[in-house]
């Protein structure tokens, strides 16, 4: 009965919520392709670029009454390519600092991972300190309401405008990976790191390169997320990780996988929600990382980005 | 970046020969840690300047880099540069004395008897001095130091041993919190039988290593960097249980004191030196329990494993097990500390097992040298110390609430200058330089046969 | 290479400790000493300068500082007084595990005459004994938690209401005024928000309610806890398929602000009401004006905006502080001003100002604060719990009444 009742209703918002994780796993994905890492701070790419976006509305729209029409259609392009350019410069700054020098020593796995969690510490800490730590409401950039319903369940502007806009991003992250210059790049760098540099491909380069393309998706996430659910200095934490569960469970490394986790991570921590508090929400995402780990390691669809994308 | 604009301009023009020797001067090593360099002070200045806010956010950052103060936070970017610069010339020379000194002070302590008469001292010391300080300093010995030197002594066997990266560690130290409120009946859901706190010691322990053993056992088969996130997932999944369920008082926490032990008919109250005395003894037995282990057969099929898990397979050690072993360990470790701080405490709420915990003995085991037995104790003593310092002599310059951006600074000029930690175990260290060097791998993270 | 690193940490190890001697050096210059008539005295605040709740904690830093401030330079109330005061405080993280060591400092440090604090519940319940046993007076600003008055600490005070004034206050005023059958109750999983949901649920069987509840745990700043994000779109499906009238959601603004927005997108037409926690105009500003009108709040405190003294405290507030001031800033300065009431009192009698006697002054204090008649009961609970409901009504928050007064009509 509870199950059933709000359904579809459950699924919609979860699905909504499904995009945003998957646009924030494509992020770890793609590293975890280039250097068999997890980038843990990822999580402060998507929280820049809240801010980054939240600034953007304010300046732009500020208090009053709510724009409509093709002023908001504008707002939110500009709020989310400004987010996305500043995830883009965050995971880049992260690359160099983080990354790069450990990787120049060969540094063991650890100092990595050690290092992307001191980052993450510095950047949510740091913006806390500079941007205030209450939460903060992006201010309001269209009207939302239910357009149109599926099976009884509404369907609101905020739903549809997240789903396209992330959809937007994902096809053209699979076009830039299968049939640009870059994505064969990167594709060589994950299949065999050695052999492409052999080959001349610029690992520096590349690994930079796919930080940013990261950096990009995860940062607009974080301006898609913020109009929902306010910007705050930790906000990248929870998602953070929801979104690396997204990444694992349709196969880490894979671009597609980690759409494909996005979405079924976002549905299925959300509909059980018919049935219990909303507090058990993020057991069960976790429940599931650990479930998944255990049972299929390797993801729904298998690791590698070289050979599935 | 202005090097890079340079480049552009140098790389297609043919420039005279005064501008290319400028621009390889420019993009030199030396001038790219220059610019690091600067870049560290502009840091620094942006860390330690003043905060801004939602509305204003970068009235923060005017504030701190449009300030003179930023010369002076430039002048000390220019004074790292210089060091690493010319410190080239300096230190063969530092280190030869620091090898002359070292060298016969090594064989001083080598020597069984000054050895252990460095002990008695240190003992002596640590039995004697806290008997001098306030009551704010003691509360903090045992409170924040104390507890947190055992938790990154039991940390220190799961990473710096076994080289696997637990992120939840702070779940068993709550699961000997409220094992120890539950046999005592302080939370809302009562137990079967209640136990007097000093019996909870045993209880608390079991329960800890058992939740190790039910997390460790399947979860260790995996690569180590998936243990890191299973490990996390399951930190936040006790805090969320403890968080949402009745049974435990939620978020009010627990519903009744625990109360505190009883031996005979010595009650432990208020005060802080008993507990101390308590905690000292319990430290000195794990300190001597684990250097015994470490040179053990557990402790060398763990290094064996953590050098090189595939090797180790090879050569007969069952990975898995010894993997299991040292989690539980581990584990135990913290459930006893839970125990001794629920008793202590008297009052505690899912507040206090928050991941930021967890990570925070990570840095403490990380900042002191893992594997290395007195520097995860060092480490934990000093990096306690210094905030609960500047919080109770109430010093200004250092804002409580920026604590976080020191701990991630840290760690990330941890892991660039001096990965291996403050007072290294020696096997660790040789284990960096041979990873630098491009031999094995220093940890159990990697996959077996995949190079980073 | 190697060489190169091992300078490298020279330097790094250089590095850190000319920080420290910096903080070191300027520590001490930090420290002046105010020369002024009369002696010396310290009130001291405990509460979160740190961790995920160090927004709540500044909020009332400043409130006390303010009132120390006004009363050293004459403008307060009380009028030139014949002692200096000095604030100090000590950062507990709002966490059970810090709380202690603060308390134990602020005891040790022996110019301590009174506590603003402890701000949160659990930090309370961790350090009462403490302060009990020095006999140190703490006025608490925001710690609500019933049982806090019941454990015979003798010291402790604070001037807000507990959970179990305001929670069925706002369950009667649902069923008599709005008139509401079933009430979907939420709290937001901290300390402060279930206490207050599970006294309004105590008093639903009287106020013949139907109560469905849920725990939906709140975004970082506005809980004591973790650091994240509540979506709460999956929430405001369950209440609207519910078919409950009013919603009653016990925790802090920011969170109600981002409910009201999934409730009211998701369609939603019944009445919204929240406690003091979300008695604070950010709450119009973060949902939006349009979208939050109607919704209700009932606070054991007056609106801020209503009072001449209130607008000045406003305003300097802001000027100290640099931000506006928020939840729990008014208590705070109430709290200060208590103690410095009693202070006057006593060295206006001629009686040494001791820990002991603010204990005893201020179980008979009686003095017009901000917020409210600052009067404790004798388990040190404030007295007359008088709730104030609020409503959202063209973009601000209008003051409807006395909810005792209101059901009656």
């Amino acid at each position: 009965m509870c199950f059933t009742q709000n359904f579809w209703s459950l699924l919609i918002s979860g699905l909504a919520n499904g995009f945003v994780y998957a646009l924030i796993a494509l992020g770890y994905t793609l590293v975890y392709g280039v250097l068999q890492l997890i980038n843990f701070a990822h999580s402060e790419v998507f929280m820049s670029g809240g801010f980054a976006g939240l600034f953007l509305m304010d300046h732009l729209v500020g208090k009053g009454h709510v724009p409509s029409g093709l002023t908001s259609v504008g707002l939110v392009l500009a709020g989310t390519i400004v987010a996305a350019l500043a995830g883009g410069l965050v995971a880049y700054i992260l690359e160099r600092v983080a990354y790069r020098p450990l990787r120049r020593r060969h540094a063991p796995q650890l100092a990595y991972l050690i290092s992307a969690i001191g980052m993450s510490f510095f950047l949510f800490s740091l913006a806390g300190k500079e941007f205030g730590r209450d939460s903060a409401s992006v201010p309001q950039t269209f009207t939302n309401g239910t357009v149109f319903h599926v099976f009884g369940a509404g369907v609101q502007t905020y739903y549809l405008l997240v789903a396209g806009a992330a959809i937007i991003m994902l096809v053209g992250l699979d076009r830039l990976i299968g049939a640009t210059r870059l994505g064969q790049g990167i594709r060589a760098v994950a299949q065999d790191a050695d052999t492409a540099s052999l080959m001349g491909v610029n690992i520096d380069r590349i690994i930079a390169l796919t930080f940013i393309v990261g950096g990009l998706l995860g940062g607009a996430a974080g301006f898609l997320f913020g109009i929902g659910n306010g910007v705050v200095y930790t906000m990248g934490f929870t998602p953070g990780i929801k979104a690396f569960t997204a990444a694992v469970l349709g196969g880490i490394g894979n671009v597609r996988g980690a759409v494909l986790g996005g979405l079924l991570l976002g549905v299925c921590e959300n509909v059980p929600i018919g049935c219990v508090d909303t507090s058990w929400r993020d057991v069960i995402a976790f429940g599931i990382l650990v479930l998944v780990l255990l049972v299929r390691p390797t993801g729904i669809l298998g690791e590698r980005l070289g050979r599935s994308a | 970046m202005s090097a890079d604009a340079l480049g552009a301009v140098g790389g297609r023009a043919r420039l005279p020969g005064g501008l290319t020797r400028a621009y390889a001067i420019a993009t030199g090593t030396d001038a790219k840690r220059l610019y690091s360099s600067l870049v560290l002070g502009l840091v620094l200045a942006l860390m330690t300047g003043p905060a801004g806010s939602v509305t204003a956010p970068t009235s923060g950052i005017h504030h701190a880099l449009l300030a003179p103060r930023v010369f002076g936070f430039l002048a000390f970017g220019l004074v790292v540069w210089l060091l690493l610069t010319f410190s080239g010339r300096v230190g063969p020379r530092l280190r030869g004395v620091r090898q002359r000194v070292a060298a016969p002070a090594r064989a001083v302590t080598a020597h069984r008897t000054v050895r252990w008469s460095w002990y008695a001292v240190l003992l002596a010391a640590l039995i004697l001095v806290p008997r001098l300080l306030t009551g704010a300093y003691q509360q903090l010995l045992v409170d924040q130091i104390g507890i947190y030197v055992l938790l990154a002594l039991g940390l220190n066997i799961v990473i710096g041993f076994a080289g696997l990266l637990d992120l939840g560690y702070i779940a068993f130290f709550a699961v000997g919190a409220y094992t120890t409120a539950y046999f005592t009946g302080s939370l809302p859901a009562k137990p079967p039988f209640e136990v007097t706190p000093f019996l909870c010691f045993p209880l608390g322990v079991l329960f800890a290593m058992l939740a190790g053993v039910i997390l460790g056992a399947p979860t260790l088969r995996l690569r180590g960097d998936y243990l890191a996130i299973v490990t996390l997932g399951f930190g936040e999944i006790i805090y969320d249980v403890a968080n949402n369920l009745k049974q435990t008082g939620g978020p009010q926490g627990v519903a009744k004191t625990v109360p505190h032990f009883v031996f005979g008919d010595y009650h432990w109250k208020l005060a802080n030196l008993p507990y101390w005395y308590l905690l000292l003894g319990i430290l000195v037995a794990v300190v001597i329990g684990v250097s015994r282990l470490e040179n053990s057969r557990t402790g060398r099929a763990w290094t064996a494993i953590r050098e090189d898990e595939v090797a180790a397979e090879a050569s007969g050690i069952p990975a898995l097990r010894y993997k299991v072993m040292a989690f539980a360990f581990g584990a135990s470790t913290s459930g006893f500390a839970g125990v001794l701080f629920a008793s202590k405490n008297g009052f505690f709420d899912p507040g206090v097992f928050t991941e930021q915990i967890s990570i925070l003995i990570l840095v403490l085991v990380i900042f002191g040298g893992m594997g290395s037995i007195w520097g995860t104790i060092v480490g934990a003593a000093v990096l306690q110390f210094l905030p609960g310092y500047f919080r109770i002599s109430g010093s200004s310059v250092f804002q409580p609430q920026d604590i976080y951006i020191y701990v991630g600074f840290l760690l990330i000029i941890m892991m660039i200058f001096r990965p291996q930690g403050l007072i290294p175990s020696r096997r660790r260290a040789r284990e960096i330089g041979m990873a630098e060097a491009g031999i094995g791998s220093a940890d159990a993270l990697a996959a077996p046969g995949s190079a980073p | 290479m190697t060489r190169k690193r091992s300078l490298s940490t020279v330097v790094a190890v250089a590095a850190v400790a000319t920080l420290a001697l910096t903080a070191c050096g300027s520590s001490k210059s930090a420290k002046t000493t105010t020369s002024s008539s009369g002696k010396t005295y310290t009130i001291a605040y405990q509460g979160p300068l740190s961790g995920g709740n160090a927004q709540l904690g500044l909020n009332m830093v400043y409130a006390v500082k303010l009132a120390i401030n006004q009363a050293n330079s004459g403008t307060s109330q009380f009028g030139k007084l014949p002692f200096t005061l000095k604030y100090t405080q000590q950062d507990d993280q709002g966490s059970a595990t810090q709380a202690p060591t603060a308390a134990q400092a602020i005891i040790g440090n022996s110019n301590v005459v009174a506590v603003v604090g402890p701000a949160f519940s659990g930090a309370t319940k961790a350090s009462g004994a403490l302060y009990a046993q020095a006999n140190l007076a703490t006025v608490s600003p925001s710690a609500t938690a019933p049982d806090l008055a019941n454990n015979g600490w003798g010291n402790f005070f604070r001037v807000v209401a507990d959970d179990n004034a305001q929670g069925p206050a706002d369950a009667q005023y649902l069923a008599k005024v709005v008139k509401a059958k079933n009430v979907y109750v939420i709290d937001d999983a901290s300390a402060y928000g279930s206490g207050l949901a599970s006294a309004f649920k105590g008093a639903a069987g009287s106020n013949n309610l139907t109560i469905e509840s849920e725990t939906a745990p709140g975004t970082t700043q506005c809980q004591a806890g973790q650091g994240n994000v509540q979506q709460y779109d999956a929430l405001a499906t369950k209440i609207k398929s519910s078919g409950a009238q009013a919603v009653f959601y016990a925790g802090y603004y920011c969170d109600f602000a981002l409910l009201t927005k999934a409730v009211r997108a998701a369609g939603y037409q019944g009445t919204l009401m929240s406690d003091d926690g979300s008695n604070d105009p950010k709450y119009i500003s973060q949902a939006g004006a349009s979208v939050a009108e109607g919704a209700l709040t009932s606070c054991a405190c007056s609106v801020l905006a209503s009072s001449p003294a209130a607008q000045a405290f406003s305003t300097q507030f802001k000027a100290l502080a640099g931000f506006a001031a928020g939840t729990y800033s008014a208590e705070a300065y109430d709290s200060a001003n208590a103690i410095i009431d009693v202070m006057k009192k006593l060295s206006s009698s001629g009686d040494a100002i001791t820990r002991g006697a603010i204990v005893n002054g201020l179980k008979s204090v009686d003095f017009k604060g901000l917020t409210k008649e600052v009067k404790f009961q004798s388990n040190g609970n404030i007295a007359g719990t008088a709730v104030y409901v609020s409503k959202v009504e063209n973009g601000q928050l209008v003051q409807l009444g006395l909810i005792s007064d209101l059901v009656k009509q």
